[in-house]
């Protein structure tokens, strides 16, 4: 009796599996372009990951949830869009679809996705990523700008050198690893932003939220020339800095400004309620 | 005499009554000796206007011929043409007069009304407001009630699931707005408080430009 019902159970798993895996369609695309293309992809639902391929191919794999979304692809020049098309009455869940993107390292990249995690690494060209729900990661990324908007998802930047780095959240936490460049700055409402580098060596760093906390950690060896104001929060600092001129009155326990080693980099954090911490690390 | 007050009695000076202090300060105000500079160039172009307009009596004569030609004048009038006569025509020169005077009025009108336009503009609910980081702008309160209604109406008719987020999202940067405008206006030589006010207008456009992009629910 028992082996009877294992045997069930086993029957109706194999079944819903299967099932789902006809649900769920592939579909390969390749375009074959010259150097520094322009790719574009639309997903209103779902993650896109891109990364780099050998040679001049953009290969993208999709893999659709439901018979209710296409893909519209269209290759223009050196310019390529993809684009996940909703049918009628499509939901998330319907309308979800996995991209899994190969393209040139030195090809300009724009992802865009509601909810679906979008993802970019080991890229050379500028790397352009918007989604409102969508959770953010950007990798080992050089030489390039990386502008990220996003009014909820969490944004995850590492390893990105050289970078002109913008990034725009109206909610979300940011954090930066190891990020450096001549501009690197961050501008969220209540999101919290975290920094964990070096600062470069001659870069602009600004990193600004309404409410959120703001904590950047440095070595002790970093050349930084550095301004923080909390209006209503508190802010700390772990380095012995050369006092400076500010343009502002800088009063104790909710502003700090000076220098440190040669102050190759400049780095301003504001925050209006927010705590702001300057740790050594 | 301010020129609030000089521009009351605008009507009055066009009609030759003056005294030493309207005098005064037309003298030492460029702004209303421009407006009456302004004013007198429309009451004597007003004036030519009705000379220029005035046709020739041939093309009278010419129009009368072509009616009768195609038989539409069967009997002659008394008058010896279409014509109108010279007495008729200077009843009419009461117009000239009355024309000016109306144009006056008007001017004056479109000029007190003229400093109200930008804020009816600003008004307007399908834009998003600029960035304002002048600190005269930023004095008039931030009309963004109707304006974000509208966009949480239409974020919320294509997926209400969202649309507390958005509401949510708003509040917050309308608050940020609020504080990076009062920390300016606080001091309007720090130059950083001048950036968070674009940094703060930066948060609800990309709010209001992830609500409104179609290609995405």
């Amino acid at each position: 009796m028992a082996r009877a019902q294992r045997a069930q159970l086993v029957s109706i798993v194999i079944l819903a599996t299967a099932i789902c895996a006809a649900a769920e369609v592939r579909k390969e695309f390749r375009f074959t372009v010259r150097p520094r293309a322009a790719i574009s992809i639309t997903n209103q639902y779902g993650p896109i990951s891109v990364r780099p391929s050998i040679g001049s191919q953009v290969i993208v794999v999709a893999i659709l949830h439901s018979d209710k979304v296409e893909i519209d692809h269209d290759q223009n020049g050196n310019r390529v869009d993809i684009l996940s098309h909703l049918l009628s009455e499509t939901t998330a869940e319907t309308g979800r679809v996995d991209y899994e993107v190969m393209v040139p390292a030195d090809a300009s990249v724009t992802l865009r996705s509601t909810t679906g995690l979008l993802r970019a690494e080991g890229l050379h060209g500028d790397v352009i990523l918007e989604g409102s729900q969508a959770n953010v990661e950007v990798h080992d990324i050089s030489n390039a700008h990386v502008h990220v908007k996003t009014l909820n998802g969490l944004v995850t930047l590492s390893n990105i050198r050289n970078g002109h780095v913008e990034i725009t959240s109206v909610g979300g936490n940011v954090v930066l690893n190891s990020v450096s460049g001549p501009h690197v700055q961050v501008n969220s409402t209540s999101g919290k932003i975290r920094y964990d580098g070096d600062f470069g060596n001659g870069g602009e760093y600004y990193l600004a939220s309404h409410t959120g906390d703001i904590e950047a950690s440095a070595p002790s060896d970093a050349s930084i020339d550095v301004t923080a104001r909390s209006v209503r929060g508190k802010v700390e600092n772990d380095f012995p800095l050369e006092p400076k001129h500010t343009p502002f009155a800088v009063k104790a326990g909710s502003a700090f400004a000076g220098t440190m080693n040669k102050a190759a980099s400049s780095v301003r954090l504001f925050s209006f309620s927010g705590k702001i911490h300057l740790k050594k690390r | 005499m301010n020129c609030t007050e000089f521009q009351e009695i605008l009507s009055e000076f066009f009609e030759g009554g003056s005294n030493d202090e309207q005098k005064a300060h037309l003298q030492a105000c460029p702004i209303c000796s421009g407006l009456v500079a302004d004013l007198d160039l429309i009451a004597r172009e007003a004036r030519q206007l009705q000379e220029f307009n005035e046709p020739s009596p041939r093309v009278w004569n010419s129009i009368e011929i072509a009616l009768r030609r195609e038989g539409l004048i069967r009997e002659r009038q008394r008058g010896p043409s279409l014509v109108p006569p010279v007495t008729r025509r200077w009843h009419l020169a009461w117009l000239v007069p009355v024309a000016t005077v109306v144009l006056i009025t008007f001017g004056i009108l479109v000029y007190q009304r003229g400093p109200r336009e930008p804020q009816s503009v600003a008004q307007a609910p399908a834009a998003v407001s600029a960035p304002v980081a002048n600190l005269q702008t930023s004095k008039a309160p931030l009309n963004v009630n109707n304006e974000d209604q509208q966009l949480l109406e239409a974020v919320g008719s294509r997926s209400p699931a969202v649309q507390a987020q958005y509401a949510s999202n708003l509040q917050n940067v309308n608050a940020y707005i609020r504080d990076a405008e009062a920390s300016a206006q606080a001091d309007p030589n720090d130059e950083e408080a001048q950036q968070v006010v674009m940094d703060a207008y930066e948060q609800r456009a990309t709010v209001y430009e992830m609500a409104l992009d179609r290609s995405l629910p």
